[in-house]
């Protein structure tokens, strides 16, 4: 799990490719030799072993389906005893929803504000009830999946031992930011919670720390989840990656040097690698789409409870910092600050996972129009991708409301602006209202 | 061609003054001498030195600048609004970040910017090969105009600025000068950005001449064909009439057998136009202009009636071999098109930041001045709307047509697909429909749009939303001041009222009945302001 060790696969991987290129004259033979090797393939690891932590966390709240390990290459359903755990849990999960709902009307859960103004107390009964509906729905959506995920992962999998088998590879994951944001997710809620119950004065009931406790957890497994959403789309990306790569051997560029007959014996494997290349590109668009399907309508509640988050916070950062009275409350500036920090992260991971994975899926065709076919046999073979692929857009979106890739992490920001030059116009005319009220009623 | 290819004369030829320019003021850290002798960017220690040293020195007497002229803004810190203050705060540093961007991102690129112009060298020379000509001699005539251009538009704005608006008695309002030097480095940065875009954009252009050159001597081929065949033998021009096109290469070799050795002169001598007619044009940029740059495939200018046109789409399998290289040297521009896009990425982005935020910052400015309030003490050239209305346009100006360029680059570049298809139409071959229809299958896939980071395309699309962002920012802006500066008149309006009753109230305070009078007057006076 060392940050080197991706590099040094990479390596081991490139070099490998390169036996294999000068060895291109008889596939048959490396092939076998792969299936010989594929035995000693770590039979015993367990699958998706980079996000090893947070599927464990995932599973462990029922979001995920503890599903059972068939091989090195297949998952099975999930047993009895783990179904009925899931069910459980989620169960638990609803119940404490529930709860939490009734606690909030009593007066017991008014304490919770840390409240400047009236507004402000809105603000974050919005935002309370935002984070409940997200996570509501990310339960819902993960319990009606379950199959949908494992079916995924299988297909993962199976694409996998397909690379093991044709070409020696094992593709990495390369999904170590995962355990990184888990900690970040875990530290920022943490913190949260520290100042949160640190701020809190009088007595304190054992119902407000289910309370602030619940609504941590519930902040951080729907952080969690997207988190884990991205991690996919980075596997997703890097078969996307490793087609592509081997796709990119047959360009042009590659050819210049080369004499005829070198060129010949490299174009002799073309037919055969160009199937396997469609074929795989074609998996993988399936499972991105699937991807798609199982994640996007949590993706969307996220982001519309990320984008009004991160709006208050920021409001209430440059309330706090713009404070006549001089009094900034390094508090609410700390949470305000905490908040921003997990949001952005997330907001960020998320869009350029996305914008990653469409990038290097639509970059394939253009890869390939740079495949330079002599004979008509391989010009017939680009044309059927080409033309197949001249209206397909891929594209990951958020329930077909809009795409998401960078530009969301653009338009989401420069909407942010907008909505934090209004906000704080009006709050310097509520100000001199007031002022003028004060000097009226001296 | 037979003969040894020449070297294209690169185009960083044209790029001499503007190199020795931005390499004084600091822009970019390549190496003089050896740009001087052999025309290439390399990476220079002395010069990243230099360069980091000037951007020390433009940092610290930007601050010096901001420092000695923000004594007016203590003022307007105590009238004004935080938000107001605190925007303008970042509007003063915007500039000098959008400097930074420049010249830390073109310390990065140092290599790269050189491999840049060899990979644009090399496509030169290919496309040379095929007979396709790029005349780079308009291109510093361009840089010329654009330099000439920043300079009259930086000095007016500063000179008219100064004279009018700065107080330069004192000897501390020199520091004044140290204002332009963001916006005249950004826009050197970017003139070089510019044109090279330019120059792929000719490229471009030039692929697409050459397609469509080949569809009208295709045509002059033809009519020439069925005119000439005409004469002779009627019994051909019926069939030619009849038959489908795809058998005038039959024609043409019925032509040949009866022509015999005449048309073969004529032809070498059509030949020959097109060899000389590069040469003639390659001399010419190397400076020496004593003819006019002529295209070799352009028509002649004076067509000779009975001349023997020659036609390269009738060979099918002749042609392929071009068009398939002039695919891959399209491919090839717009993949050096991406890497540009990908150098210049963060500079554009922060010139676009720049540029809407100033853009909407001077026209609020510009309307506050006219209602006589404060504005910023660097932003002083909006109180004449004049100057104004230059600085705007050479903000916008340097926005737009970078935006345009980019804009018309990637359309140049998709007209390749329409000319290639002209190409299979005239010829009417099934042999050359299926090339033309496999390459322009793979032109499809070549894209080259030019974003800014991936956040937004620069596009007329990116334009319109811009314009608009920065009609509604100026309403909302301006609504809010109105409501603010009726507020504010509300209460100062109540101070005066406050003020003269508080001297009443002094003047009359002798014994208990003060306080009562006190409240009367106020009172009284307060009504009007209560309506």
């Amino acid at each position: 799990m060392s940050p080197n060790s991706w590099v040094i696969e990479m390596a081991a991987h490139k070099s490998r490719l390169q036996v294999r290129r000068s060895l291109s004259p008889h596939p048959h033979a490396l092939g076998s030799d792969a299936f010989v090797r594929s035995p000693h393939a770590p039979v015993g690891n367990p699958v998706f072993e980079d996000i090893g932590t947070i599927l464990s966390v995932l599973k462990a709240s029922g979001l995920l389906p503890i599903y059972e390990q068939v091989s090195s290459f297949e998952v099975g359903p999930p047993t009895r005893t783990n179904e009925f755990y899931s069910f459980f849990v989620r169960g638990v999960v609803h119940a404490l929803t529930i709860f939490n709902i009734y606690s909030l009307m009593t007066p017991n859960g008014a304490k919770l504000f840390i409240s400047l103004r009236e507004t402000d107390n809105v603000n974050q009964w919005i935002e309370l009830l935002l984070c409940i509906l997200t996570y509501t729905l990310t339960v819902f959506v993960c319990a009606r999946n379950t199959k949908c995920i494992i079916q995924i992962m299988n297909e993962i999998l199976k694409l996998d031992q397909e690379v093991l088998r044709q070409f020696g590879v094992a593709l990495s994951n390369n999904c170590n930011f995962s355990i990184k944001f888990l900690l970040l997710i875990a530290a920022c809620q943490a913190y949260i919670i520290f100042i949160r119950i640190h701020v809190l004065d009088g007595v304190i009931t054992p119902t407000t720390y289910i309370l602030i406790g619940f609504y941590a957890i519930q902040n951080g497994l729907t952080a969690t989840y997207i988190v884990f959403a991205s991690a996919l789309l980075r596997i997703v990306c890097i078969r996307f990656q490793f087609v592509n790569r081997l796709l990119n051997g047959y360009s042009y560029a590659q050819l210049l040097g080369k004499s005829r007959r070198q060129l010949q014996s490299h174009m002799e494997s073309f037919p055969e690698d160009s199937l396997f290349i469609y074929r795989t590109h074609n998996r993988l668009l399936r499972i991105y789409k699937s991807i798609n399907e199982c994640c996007s309508l949590i993706i969307v509640c996220f982001l519309g409870y990320s984008f009004y988050t991160v709006t208050t916070n920021w409001y209430n950062l440059f309330v706090q910092i713009t404070n006549n009275k001089g009094v900034i409350s390094s508090h609410i500036m700390q949470w305000c600050l905490a908040w921003l920090c997990l949001h952005t992260a997330l907001l960020t991971l998320l869009s350029r996972s996305c914008g990653a994975t469409t990038n290097e899926a639509n970059i394939t065709s253009q890869i390939l129009a740079r495949v330079y076919g002599k004979s008509k046999e391989f010009q017939n073979i680009i044309d059927k991708f080409l033309t197949k692929s001249i209206k397909q857009e891929v594209q990951f979106t958020a329930y077909g409301f809009f795409a998401i890739d960078n530009s969301t992490l653009f338009k989401i920001f420069s909407a942010v602006t907008t909505y934090l030059v209004i906000l704080i116009q009006f709050k310097q005319l509520e100000d001199s209202k007031l002022e003028e009220q004060l000097q009226e009623t001296n | 061609m037979s003969q040894v290819t020449p070297m294209v004369q690169p185009l960083l030829l044209q790029f001499q003054q503007l190199f020795f320019l931005s390499k004084v003021v600091g822009v970019l850290p390549q190496d003089l001498t050896k740009f001087r002798h052999k025309n290439v960017l390399e990476k220079s220690r002395n010069g990243m030195i230099y360069m980091l040293g000037m951007l020390a020195l433009y940092v610290g007497l930007y601050n010096l600048l901001i420092y000695s002229f923000s004594e007016e803004d203590r003022t307007l810190k105590a009238t004004q609004s935080t938000l107001t203050f605190v925007i303008g705060l970042f509007l003063t540093y915007i500039g000098l970040i959008m400097m930074a961007t420049d010249q830390v991102t073109a310390l990065f690129n140092q290599g790269k910017l050189g491999e840049l112009y060899e990979r644009i060298r090399v496509v030169d020379e290919r496309l040379y090969r095929e007979q396709c000509l790029v005349n780079n001699s308009c291109i510093a005539k361009r840089i010329r105009i654009m330099l000439v251009m920043t300079i009259i538009f930086e000095l007016f704005i500063l000179l008219t600025t100064y004279i009018e608006l700065v107080d330069y008695t004192q000897w501390l309002s020199l520091l004044w000068m140290v204002s332009a030097i963001p916006t005249f480095i950004n826009t050197l940065d970017k003139i070089w950005f510019a044109v090279s875009l330019f120059a792929l954009k000719e490229r471009f252009e030039a692929i697409n001449a050459t397609l469509e050159d080949l569809v009208t001597e295709h045509e002059k081929f033809q009519t020439w064909l069925t005119g000439d065949a005409d004469a002779p033998e009627p019994h051909t021009a019926d069939s030619s009439e009849t038959q489908p096109p795809q058998y005038d290469s039959n024609l043409e070799y019925l032509y040949k057998e009866l022509g015999g050795i005449d048309i073969g002169s004529l032809r070498g001598s059509g030949g020959k136009n097109n060899k000389v007619a590069p040469i003639a044009h390659s001399l010419n940029s190397f400076g020496e202009s004593i003819q006019t740059p002529r295209k070799p495939h352009q028509p002649n200018p004076n067509p000779m009636m009975n001349m023997a046109h020659e036609s390269e789409l009738s060979n099918a399998t002749k042609v392929e071999e071009k068009l398939n290289n002039l695919c891959q040297v399209h491919d090839e521009i717009c993949e050096i098109g991406k890497a540009m896009n990908g150098l210049w990425s963060y500079p554009i982005l922060s010139l676009m930041a720049y540029g809407f935020l100033i853009f909407t910052a001077q026209l609020y400015f510009l309307y506050c001045a006219t209602r006589a309030q404060s504005i910023p003490s660097l932003f002083r050239s909006a109180k004449n709307p004049f100057i104004t209305v230059i600085v705007l346009v050479y903000t916008s100006g340097k926005c737009i047509y970078l935006i345009y360029l980019s804009w018309k680059t990637s359309l140049a570049s998709k007209r390749t697909g329409i000319s290639l298809h002209k190409c299979g139409v005239v010829a009417d071959d099934n042999l050359l429909y299926e090339i033309v229809n496999h390459l322009s299958l793979k032109l499809l896939n070549h894209s080259v749009d030019f974003s800014a980071c991936g956040f937004f395309t620069l596009d007329m699309e990116t334009l319109y939303g811009v314009s608009g962002g920065i009609t509604s920012y100026l309403i909302i802006l301006i609504q809010f001041n109105l409501a603010a500066q009726q507020a504010k008149d509300a209460i100062q309006s109540f101070n005066s009222f406050n003020d003269t009753a508080g001297l009443v109230g002094a003047a009359t305070e002798f014994g208990n009945e003060s306080s009562t009078l006190y409240d009367l007057v106020t009172t009284t006076m307060m009504t009007p302001s209560n309506y």
